[in-house]
């Protein structure tokens, strides 16, 4: 009889996104489960607390509990205190996962053609997928980051890896122990409408890379023949980027019940797969579990007008 | 923390001087138009404008859109790069009036500053 195994993710995000699907993978049955708690952290905290031992993995959305550039790692205070209100089930926040298949995901446009030298990239934010950011300027990408642009509104793209390194040092130290709601999008902030602010950043670019949410917070009208390479679009998301126009959406997590959950959890399914903790993974282990389960980045050509 | 003998204004000459010498930071605020009110709890007050790209001091303004206020050594020792405002912020000692967005922005360009 198959393994079922159980992940959670409890996100800060809104809840209109929740979301819940079986499926099998690697000779098991996952449930997946994404509660969002609106933001508030003390609710997700207890839900934590009240899930821990209860389920076989807990991944946390809309946080991180590491930022990572350049080989240094910034522990976000609000992401460490969420991890640590479980005892017994392990906490993961998605890193590993980015690390390899963002990476991967890219590589594969690269090797497609989609992708090469001189591509304009608009990685929304990299301090959060630094492996993404490596990988877009392995093959040659152009790449503008918008860290400071999405975080703090400052009209600042960021074009070098080792400038991007240079931030990280000066600012990640401080800023990862403010509230994190200050710093990305939480609760109802995700479904306010977009505002067009950096346009021309979305203008210039074909691609437009990262965290959703923060892709989605200026997203301007048109996106006439952009590639979207993202994740955690629901059915009605991938309906929005089709209308103004995005020809390809690529999805570093697949499509499970009509939407690509976070990375958060499909690390939670790796972990809950190997039955292992979170810090006894490696790379190496990460890559052979997302290949024993089946998980792979997902690419597909939207039609214009329609999903 | 240093004790300035020029107190809070000299630290907020200092930090426009910061700023408006590097052409990275300038860029940075290119499009930002604000004035910001910095009130010390022992009633030293200054301002800053910001405009065109550039920092300028200013007498306390009375309609700013940003406000902080905490004990003076905690202003001066913000802006003469002693003191990140993300310490006081969050153990309560900075209040700040504004959007967080402003606020945010603020302490990115001290962090660019005098970070590390």
């Amino acid at each position: 009889m198959a393994r079922r195994l159980s992940v959670v993710s409890v996100s800060l995000g809104s809840s209109r996104r929740d979301h819940r699907v079986e499926v099998e993978a690697g000779g098991c049955i996952f449930s997946l489960a994404r509660v969002g708690t609106d933001g508030d952290l003390d609710r997700a905290e207890e839900r934590i607390r009240a899930l821990d031992g209860t389920v076989d993995a807990i991944g946390l959305g809309g946080i991180d509990i590491y930022l990572e550039a350049a080989g240094v790692r910034y522990e976000v205070r609000d992401g460490v205190r969420l991890r640590d209100s479980a005892r017994t089930t392990p906490v993961v926040d998605g890193s590993g996962v980015k690390a390899t298949l963002e990476r991967q995901a890219v590589e594969e446009l690269a090797a497609e053609g989609v992708v090469g030298r001189g591509t304009p990239v608009l990685l929304v934010s990299a301090l959060d997928r630094f492996g993404m950011a490596e990988a877009f300027a392995a093959a040659g990408c152009a790449l503008a980051c918008g860290d400071l642009m999405f975080t703090a509104g400052i009209p600042y793209p960021i074009e070098s890896l080792e400038e991007l390194a240079e931030l990280a040092r000066k600012v990640l130290p401080q800023v990862s122990r403010l509230p994190f709601g200050m710093l990305y999008p939480t609760g109802e902030a995700q479904d306010r409408p977009p505002d067009a602010r950096f346009a021309d950043a979305y203008r210039r670019a074909e691609v437009i890379a990262g965290d959703f949410h923060f892709i989605r917070r200026h997203l301007p009208e048109r996106m006439d023949g952009k590639t979207v390479v993202t994740n955690t679009t629901t059915a009605e998301d991938v309906a929005d980027l089709a209308r103004r126009g995005v020809r390809r959406l690529v999805t570093t997590t697949p499509d499970m019940g009509g939407r690509s959950f976070g990375t958060n959890v499909i690390e939670g399914m790796a972990v809950a797969y190997l039955g292992v903790r979170p810090e006894e993974i490696g790379p190496a282990d990460m890559r052979r579990a997302l290949s024993s389960l089946g998980v792979r980045p997902s690419s597909r050509l939207l039609e214009v007008n329609g999903a | 923390m240093n004790q300035d003998p020029g107190g809070l204004m000299a630290a907020l000459e200092h930090f426009a001087a910061r700023v408006n010498g590097d052409a990275r930071l300038r860029k940075m605020i290119a499009d930002w138009e604000r004035t910001i009110a910095l009130e010390g709890s022992d009633g030293a007050g200054g301002g800053l404008r910001v405009s065109g790209g550039r920092v300028e001091v200013v007498d306390l303004p009375a309609e700013p859109d940003i406000r902080l206020r905490a004990a003076s050594d905690i202003l001066e020792g913000m802006f003469r790069g002693e003191l990140s405002p993300t310490e006081p912020y969050v153990d309560g000692s900075l209040q700040v009036q504004g959007s967080q967005e402003d606020v945010l922005r603020l302490d990115f360009l001290s962090l660019m500053i005098w970070g590390e």
